[in-house]
């Protein structure tokens, strides 16, 4: 057999997905082991080796591929834990990365104060250098300041250097030179020279990334290499790939260089996963929504592809690099309910997270949780979590919120409760609408992919909220990340500055930047042995009007480029201009900026079993009846109970009701009914749309397809 | 009328608002064409009912926002029933309810079913407003026409068509051009917000949504009120100067502000503050009131939402004349700036009252506007030295300043231009931009540090305002219960030919040469508690650092210091700081 695996290390549990040739894909999930993560992966291949009845050699070596989503770099820098690290920069400077532009993000808060800089003033080392904003040398560079501040470094045990200089997007010389001379002066020292880390206009970005680089270089690199070397002792043969934050893999090799690019590296494949699901049923746009322990992570896709920012943060830090616009709120199970001083209900963003966590998991918490409101609405089984593996203490909940919500409310139990369920689902739904209204979307317009243990129970809700009218529950819901790294393509981002009005391109320069980019994302993608006729390119161009400093970014087709086919790339500005910001001016100049190129290679991606068509009578999965709140009629019913295992495609169920799965519930509201597409996912569709969605599911998917 | 309020809808509808007026100003930072809005953000977004009442605000600039909400109630008693869909009115006048004439607002009426159901407005600092000086200040005005033009309300698209005559009348008396793009965008912002608002109403209903919008009024009011609650009850009195009004030596201007709180009320008076200047040393009306709000919203729960609700148990007496409420016609634009003094002077009061919650004093803002040519495109420029006027705030109970911050008025929202913008958007060459070591005022919670700019200006027809405070011994940032004041400001020009000027703290500069060189110091808060108190650990860290020397570390915090190895030196460190050293 040959296997392909997918792992998600996340902050409690170790996540994967292992597929086999036949399509057949077995989900599991083991503790983590923060202090060295590779132990957990060890322990998770060592424990699917048991399940497959094989020796972890044997085990192993039947491989082919594994995938894998890394928080090592993110926790670096949430405990900031990181290198000792350095910042040589041009003189005058030196103060620009703890500045932060000097912004308070919290203005009435006075006691509210500045993140600590990742490289303390002592270590941020000045050189006397100048490029101009032309990209002119007014001041050459004195290298003897670079020969003191690499002595300056060794004796403070600095293990890793960012350099940044002013302007060196325009003239990266000096920048280079430095680096050449730290490199033999601190040798094995991890270096990040901003103009090639992120050629582009900004200083205080730049000087941000290239900094975050340099401090999670040495460990991710070193965790890298210790993980290649027990997988090795393990008789590991295939390949190894590493998810970044813009959504594709890469291997161990190149993400080393970058690897600020793995600060989002688990999130970021929740929108590649949600691609796969939803494009099952023929859709090309989503919006995926992964409801973990603490936090949401929301992320939309347009046209088959995640959205992507270049102004990502982690911890209120810069990443001026593509990352997946993924948005996070404090919601998730463990968000805590109260009532603020104004007698308005709250949930989050505290939470009780796993320890104490909720009051009903009676390991110590007693404020009211949202799975604790969850439980006392019926659609949690206080008998069945996680199969039975852990009950749940109903009444201990309930008097949480009787006392912390209820009484303070003027409300009764349950009412509470369903305030609690309710408003949760609303902060969810505004996490929705910031990656979609706030950036000129309509969340109706998408299906909505759910992931995480909790998401389908708030799913239907949150839908609702939006007027969402399909709602797709993968069966690999709970470990919903791990499923994405499977289905990545490896992916490199290149930009290159190109100024210039769009009615009077310099054809041949336009083709010509966006083929040096090309060219060079086929040469890293040959190194990762990527075969030629799977490599395909994204264009795009950042473009504005004449005396305007932001930029909108827009598609470019391979033929508008050849041929720098400039008027269909404004058109497509004007649309968008109006469409984001409420005005488009096409009597007005345009220009662009910077032409932006993905070098994509496809990898072979895991082929999921389909089902074949099996009708669509459910009643062999009903398993029994509970009482459920409803919340459009605010009353408790008696609703259906299918056991998810033994539904299959076409399956249908008429709302409401509750669909249980080892590690996942569906509430199915009253608006909805549900049916399995032929992956397995239970999809929820509106009612009064019943017809046309039912012979969607049950039909063969034609891409391309609205909703 | 559906009758039961759906307590959870009341904060959907606060967390909508909220992010509809934030979707508003990433439209107006992503399209608008002047730095000082683009890099700095010196804007606002606000959503207002049908009578003028606030709904919510994105305020980057606290002191402009809490002026928006008077200035719809005034359109809408202006205009009346003459308001209808398409329709954009323009607003910039002091006289009434504006704060500044350089900062022009923008508001679009939102019709739902043909009724009018809320505004949407979006106000912003523009490069130019006409007046007697480029670029809206003028020290030397003593009359409200020689600073700019004034915009009583008026409709510059009437029922969705552009009225050309209005527009080009207006824009015949600003200088620069790109005034009209970013009017565009702030029309643009408004879109944003009025799409939104529709949404809402829509979905749910006009009679649900304004039914529940009183009840989050009402909400807001009680979180306000047990807010005034905790203050002890007792009236509380505090004073504080500008210095200079830009005509009269050694004048000093006075604040007097006695605060009472009785219960849930609070009520400001201004008895007592000096009359109002010959020059542009007085605020508007509202400039007053608006920086009251934002002085007293840093002394409740940051959380409360910003709405009419908010401001209710607030009372102000103002008398009338006095330069926090000068007599039309006077001049105002020095306006915002008086903020920092007058936040200084409630904070001296409520010290008194709620010792944990009021931070020392704030630097105070001097700042410089240069206009000129960029003979790299040929083209007129503006700019405010944002980046180089952004001193410490001042330390509080349990935190220090907050480093680089800038002027009360803006609480941190407003931003540095990034430097290879600002190169690239200016001819401007920077030379330094640096923490200014020494600059925090001591304490056992130190003050904010201030900064250090140097900048070759290498424009052509340049031309400096200079307007702000902070450089008499007495304006410093004061300290709190033993915190020591922080730095002075300073701005001086060094000009090529060698010779050197140093303008007053209200001035104009008629003539900078090409490569004169500007050094400005922004100075440090001031610093709260005890210095002797400080950690040493804290104290040891910014020597290394740079940040501080080893006299001011042992005179003014206690901790000794070994010049060679900078290791603390234990003995004499508990010696100097006595018995009570840890």
């Amino acid at each position: 057999m040959r296997w392909r695996l997918g792992v998600d290390v996340g902050g409690t549990f170790t996540d994967f997905l292992l597929a086999d040739e036949d399509g057949n894909a077995q989900i599991h999930k083991t503790s983590s082991t923060p202090q060295d993560p590779s132990i957990g992966l060890m322990n998770g291949l060592a424990e699917l080796a048991d399940l497959k009845g094989l020796g972890l050699l044997d085990f192993v070596s039947q491989i082919e591929l594994i995938v894998h989503g890394t928080t090592v770099a993110t926790n670096a820098v949430l405990t900031e834990t990181g290198a000792t690290t350095g910042l040589l920069t041009t003189e005058g400077f030196r103060d620009a990365l703890e500045m932060r532009r000097g912004i308070r993000e919290e203005l009435y808060n006075n006691k509210y104060t500045a993140p600590r800089p990742l490289v303390p003033r002592r270590l941020r080392l000045p050189v006397r250098e100048r490029i101009d904003y032309a990209g002119q040398a007014v001041v050459p560079l004195h290298k003897d300041s670079v020969y003191e501040a690499a002595r300056a470094f060794r004796k403070q045990g600095v293990q890793a250097v960012a350099i940044c200089f002013m302007h060196a997007y325009a003239n990266s010389e000096h920048e280079q030179v430095a680096a050449e001379i730290l490199t033999q002066e601190m040798p094995g020292a991890y270096l990040s020279p901003s103009s090639q880390l992120l050629p582009q206009v900004r200083f205080y970005d730049r000087v941000s990334t290239a900094v975050l680089n340099s401090y999670v270089g040495p460990i991710l690199s070193s965790y890298l290499a210790s993980l290649t070397e027990k997988l090795a002792g393990a008789q590991f043969r295939g390949v190894l790939l590493v998810m970044q934050s813009n959504g594709g893999v890469t291997s161990p090799g190149v993400v080393a260089k970058s690897p600020v690019n793995t600060l989002l590296s688990g999130p970021a494949a929740g929108p590649i996963a949600g691609v796969f699901y939803s494009s099952a049923q023929g859709y090309d746009d989503c919006i995926t929504a992964d409801m973990g322990g603490t936090s949401f992570d929301a992320a939309l896709v347009k046209n088959r592809a995640p959205l992507v920012v270049t102004d990502g943060q982690i911890n209120r830090r810069l990443i001026a690099l593509p990352t997946l616009a993924i948005h996070t709120i404090g919601a998730g199970g463990g968000s805590i309910g109260w009532v603020d001083d104004g007698g308005l209900l709250r949930m989050g963003p505290r939470s009780a997270g796993a320890s104490p966590g909720p009051v009903c998991y009676g390991r110590g918490g007693e404020l009211p949780t949202c799975t604790d409101a969850d439980l006392l609405l019926g659609y949690l089984n206080k008998d069945y979590f996680l199969g039975g593996r852990m009950r749940l203490d109903y009444d201990r909940a309930a008097r949480a919120i009787e006392e912390h919500i209820a009484r303070p409310l003027g409300l009764d139990v349950v009412e509470a409760a369903a305030g609690m369920y309710r408003l949760i689902n609303v902060n969810m739904a505004s996490g929705i609408r910031e990656v979609s209204v706030k950036r000129g979307f309509d969340p109706r317009d998408f299906p909505l992919v759910v992931a995480g243990g909790a998401g389908p129970i708030h799913a239907a809700m949150i839908a609702s909220e939006l007027e969402m009218p399909l709602i797709i529950v993968p069966r690999e819901s709970s470990i919903f990340c791990a499923a994405g790294m499977l289905l990545s393509d490896l992916k490199h981002d290149f930009v290159r500055t190109y100024h210039s009005a769009l009615d009077e391109v310099d054809a041949d320069r336009f083709r010509e930047l966006f083929d040096e980019m090309a060219e060079e994302g086929e040469r890293t993608l040959r190194a990762e042995k990527v075969p030629s006729e799977r490599v395909s390119f994204q264009r795009s161009c950042d473009v504005r009007y004449v005396g305007q400093y932001h930029e909108v970014n827009v598609p470019v087709e391979g033929h508008e480029a050849r041929q720098a086919d400039t008027a269909s790339i404004l058109r497509r500005f004007h649309a968008a201009h109006d469409r984001l910001y409420g005005y488009s001016l096409p009597d007005t100049p345009a220009e662009s900026v910077n032409l932006r190129l993905s070098a994509l290679g496809r990898t072979q991606k895991p082929r999921f079993r389909e089902q074949g068509y099996c009708g669509e009578d459910s009643s062999g999965a009903l398993k029994g009846r509970r009482m459920v709140y409803l919340p459009s009629a605010k009353r408790f019913a008696e609703v259906d109970v299918y056991d998810g295992e033994r539904l299959g495609h076409g399956n249908r169920i008429v709302g409401p009701a509750i669909v249980e799965q080892l590690t996942t519930t569906v509430f199915v509201s009253p608006e909805y009914n549900v049916m399995c597409d032929r992956l397995g996912s239970y999809t929820l569709y509106l009612k009064a749309k019943a017809a046309e969605y039912e012979t969607r599911i049950k039909e063969a998917t034609n891409p391309g397809r609205r909703l | 009328m559906s009758g039961k309020i759906d307590p959870v809808l009341v904060s959907v509808l606060q967390r909508r608002f909220k992010s509809i007026t934030e979707e508003m100003g990433l439209t107006l930072l992503r399209t608008t064409r002047s730095p000082i809005l683009n890099e700095a953000r010196d804007f606002v977004t606000g959503l207002y009912d049908a009578r003028g009442r606030m709904l919510e605000q994105t305020e980057y600039i606290p002191v402009l926002a809490f002026a928006l909400e008077p200035v719809c109630r005034h359109i809408v008693d202006f205009f009346g029933d003459d308001v209808h869909p398409g329709d954009v009115i323009l607003h910039n006048d002091v006289f009434s309810h504006g704060n500044q004439l350089a900062d022009v607002a923008v508001f679009k009426p939102i019709f739902h079913e043909e009724k009018l159901v809320a505004w949407a407005a979006c106000k912003g600092h523009q490069a130019d407003i006409g007046g007697a000086v480029a670029g809206g200040y003028n020290p030397n005005a003593r009359e409200v026409w020689q600073e700019g033009l004034r915009i009583t309300p008026v409709k510059i698209y009437e029922r969705g068509k552009l009225r050309k005559d209005v527009w080009k009348l207006i824009f015949s008396n600003i200088r620069f051009s790109i005034v009209e793009e970013d009017i565009r965008a702030q029309m643009g912002g408004c879109v944003v917000g009025e799409r939104a608002v529709l949404e809402l109403f829509q979905r749910y209903g006009s009679e649900t949504v304004l039914s529940h919008v009183e009840h989050l009024f009402d909400a807001t009011e009680k979180m306000m009120r047990a807010e005034i609650q905790a203050i002890p009850d007792g009236t509380y009195a505090g004073e504080s100067y500008v210095f200079y009004d830009g005509i009269r030596e050694g004048s000093r201007c006075k604040i007097q502000v006695s605060i009472t709180v009785a219960g849930s009320d609070i009520t400001f008076d201004y008895t007592g503050t000096d009359p109002q200047t010959p020059g542009f040393v007085n605020a508007p009306c509202s400039t007053t009131c608006s920086a009251l709000r934002l002085t007293f919203l840093m002394l409740v729960h940051p959380d409360i939402p910003h709405n009419d609700g908010m401001a209710r148990p607030i009372r102000v007496h103002i008398p009338e004349g006095c330069y926090l409420n000068p007599r039309f016609p006077a001049a105002t634009t020095f306006g915002n700036s008086i903020t920092g003094p007058h936040s200084d002077a409630i904070f001296k009061a409520l010290s008194q009252a709620i010792p944990e919650r009021v931070t020392a004093g704030w630097n105070r803002m001097l700042s410089a506007t240069t206009v000129g040519r960029d003979p790299r495109y040929r083209r007129r420029y503006v700019d405010i030295l944002f980046i180089s006027q952004k001193g410490g705030s001042g330390g509080t109970y349990g935190a220090d300043g907050y480093d680089h911050i800038g002027l009360i008025n803006c609480a941190g929202g407003i931003l540095a231009q990034d430097y290879e913008m600002m190169e690239l958007q200016v001819p401007h060459f920077l030379l330094k931009h640096e923490y200014l070591p020494n600059s925090a005022g001591a304490g056992r919670w130190r003050g904010g540090l201030g900064t250090e700019t140097i900048m070759r200006l290498d424009g052509e027809d340049v031309s400096g305002v200079v307007f702000g405070d902070g450089v008499e011994e007495e304006s410093r940032a004061f300290g709190l219960f033993g915190g020591k004041p922080g730095s002075l400001n300073r701005l001086k020009l060094q000009f090529p030919d060698g010779s050197t000027h140093e303008p007053r703290a209200k001035d104009i500069i008629p003539s900078i040469p090409r490569g004169t060189v500007l050094i400005q110091i922004a100075g440090g808060g001031g610093g709260y508690g005890d210095p002797f108190t400080r950690p040493v650990e804290l104290v040891h860290e910014e020597v290394l650092n740079g940040l501080l020397s080893l006299e001011k570390a042992r005179n003014d915090y206690g901790v000794a210091i070994d010049p060679k190895t900078l290791m603390v030196d234990v003995v004499q460190t508990t010696e100097l700081r006595g018995r009570s050293a840890k």
